[in-house]
């Protein structure tokens, strides 16, 4: 069993926002416990498996490893009770690609799967590079300092997903507030409950209450969609049909919440991880900004850098064998990411920031049935957000320390103070 | 020479180029790659690789 301390801290939010916690802590349990249970206090026990091979291992198999039977992020036993009892005996607050398993998983997913293919995605690229100009001018007009997490990477990626949903700008700071305060349960900042720390009860009836907000939204977004079709991500789930009946209501809620949460504020967080290691890097740079064909391999290393989704859990449909561990039928399994993508095993000087790593098998989107929709349209809108901001601004530094979100789940850089001379 | 595409993540499989680094020569047709073969970007197998028409 994991020592108490280190059980404690990989569910502690601070200990992510902090970030050497938690990196310590991975980087014990890769040496001396890679695969081994913990009992966290007020938790179920689960498998903490921090290798980058048995990441994989374990997403590839997902017959054999479900992600809906048991919750698929870390509650504790009492909110994991409360969420039950709300819902039915399901563990979900939602029902998404992330809570299904296959039959379900694979027709929900097949509904928007080619919209998110690259060569589909070709058709935006024109519209998301006028955005990211939008944003880069703003920043122009900011007067050489900003917070650019606050002031412009919140915002960029938000503006791209939600024209590719179709919904109106002027929603837009409902949409990102609700985000926020969905990712945001255990931020003493972000959370809706305004309480400085927050129990996970008090955020699990808050985390309800924004769902209700978001199903009211995309309820009357359907039926628009459905009375006028568009070209949009919206039109295609309103309008989409599995085995020849549409989507379960509950279900495509949840497709529009996932898509719209999920969407933006990972990929706001990896870039502005990305302007903070700049930041602290003039020579690296100098570097991208001579030879922008170096923009893709920085894009992935700034992907591992930040992880932003923290974890995912598994759970066992029959007995199996991982790293020579026997794990039972019904165990609960955490999927460690950050602790992956700093495997001294695959990746050489995993605690240095690389714009030229290569290879860079990077595990930040998951792998398997279960890999992210989305990952395209990230790198799609990073590529072109760094082309736009390495041609226009001649060099930036840090104006003060930044700040991450507090949170298990998903969290990143909330503040970046910035300094920087643009053309 | 064809390419293909998994339908789950994305990866272009590319018969002209093939997969050196997997040991998989250029030149390589689909038919001839072994059917537990699994996409190197995500993990799918063969059956989740569709033809694509790739510019």
């Amino acid at each position: 069993m994991i020592p108490q301390e280190i059980a404690n801290t990989i569910v502690d939010p601070k200990a992510y926002a902090a970030e050497k916690p938690i990196d310590e802590a991975f980087s014990f349990l890769r040496k001396e416990m890679p695969l081994e249970q913990a009992q966290p206090e007020g938790f179920a026990p689960f498998w903490v498996i921090t290798k980058h091979a048995d990441i994989l291992e374990v997403e590839k198999q997902n017959e054999l490893f479900h992600n809906g039977d048991l919750a698929t992020t870390l509650v504790p036993i009492d909110v994991d009770q409360k969420v039950r009892q709300l819902m039915g005996g399901s563990p979900h607050l939602v029902r998404s690609l992330v809570q299904m398993d296959n039959p379900d998983h694979m027709a929900y997913r097949r509904l928007t799967q080619a919209w998110f293919l690259p060569q589909n995605l070709k058709k935006l690229e024109g519209r998301i590079k006028d955005i990211a100009k939008v944003f880069v001018d703003r920043m122009a007009g900011m007067g050489g300092e900003c917070d650019f997490a606050k002031d412009v990477a919140l915002y960029f990626p938000l503006h791209v997903i939600m024209e590719t949903l179709g919904v109106p700008e002027a929603d837009e700071p409902l949409m990102l507030k609700l985000t926020q305060e969905l990712f945001g349960s255990a931020d003493p900042e972000l959370n809706r409950t305004g309480k400085e720390a927050p129990s996970f009860e008090d955020g699990l009836v808050a985390m309800q209450a924004v769902i209700g907000d978001f199903i009211t939204y995309f309820n009357a977004l359907t039926e628009d969609r459905r009375a006028n079709p568009r070209e949009d991500l919206s039109t295609v789930i309103a309008n989409g049909q599995i085995n020849g009946a549409p989507l379960d209501h509950f279900a495509a809620m949840s497709y529009y919440i996932i898509a719209a949460t999920a969407g933006h504020d990972t990929t706001s967080n990896t870039t502005s991880a990305g302007l903070w290691a700049l930041a602290e890097r003039p020579d690296d740079f100098k570097r991208l900004k001579a030879d922008p064909s170096l923009i893709p391999g920085f894009i992935d290393e700034t992907i591992r850098w930040a992880t932003p989704v923290k974890h995912f859990m598994r759970s066992a449909t029959a007995d199996a064998v991982v790293r020579g561990q026997k794990i039972s039928k019904g165990d609960w399994m955490m999927l460690c990411y950050p602790s992956g993508n700093r495997d001294e095993e695959v990746f050489d000087k995993p605690f240095e920031f690389q714009i030229d790593r290569k290879p860079n098998k990077q595990l930040a989107f998951g792998y398997g049935a279960h890999v992210c929709i989305g990952q395209h349209l990230a790198k799609l809108e990073m590529r072109l957000f760094w082309e736009e901001i390495l041609r226009r601004v001649d060099s930036v530094e840090l104006a003060g320390a930044p700040k991450n979100s507090v949170s298990n789940f998903v969290c990143g850089p909330k503040n970046v103070p910035v300094r920087y001379k643009m053309n | 020479m064809r390419k293909w595409q998994c339908q789950v993540c994305g990866f272009i499989y590319d018969e002209a180029e093939g997969l050196p680094d997997e040991g998989i020569e250029a030149g390589t047709l689909w038919e001839d790659i072994p059917e537990d073969w699994v996409c190197p970007d995500c993990g799918s197998s063969k059956a989740d690789f569709a033809m694509a028409e790739i510019d």
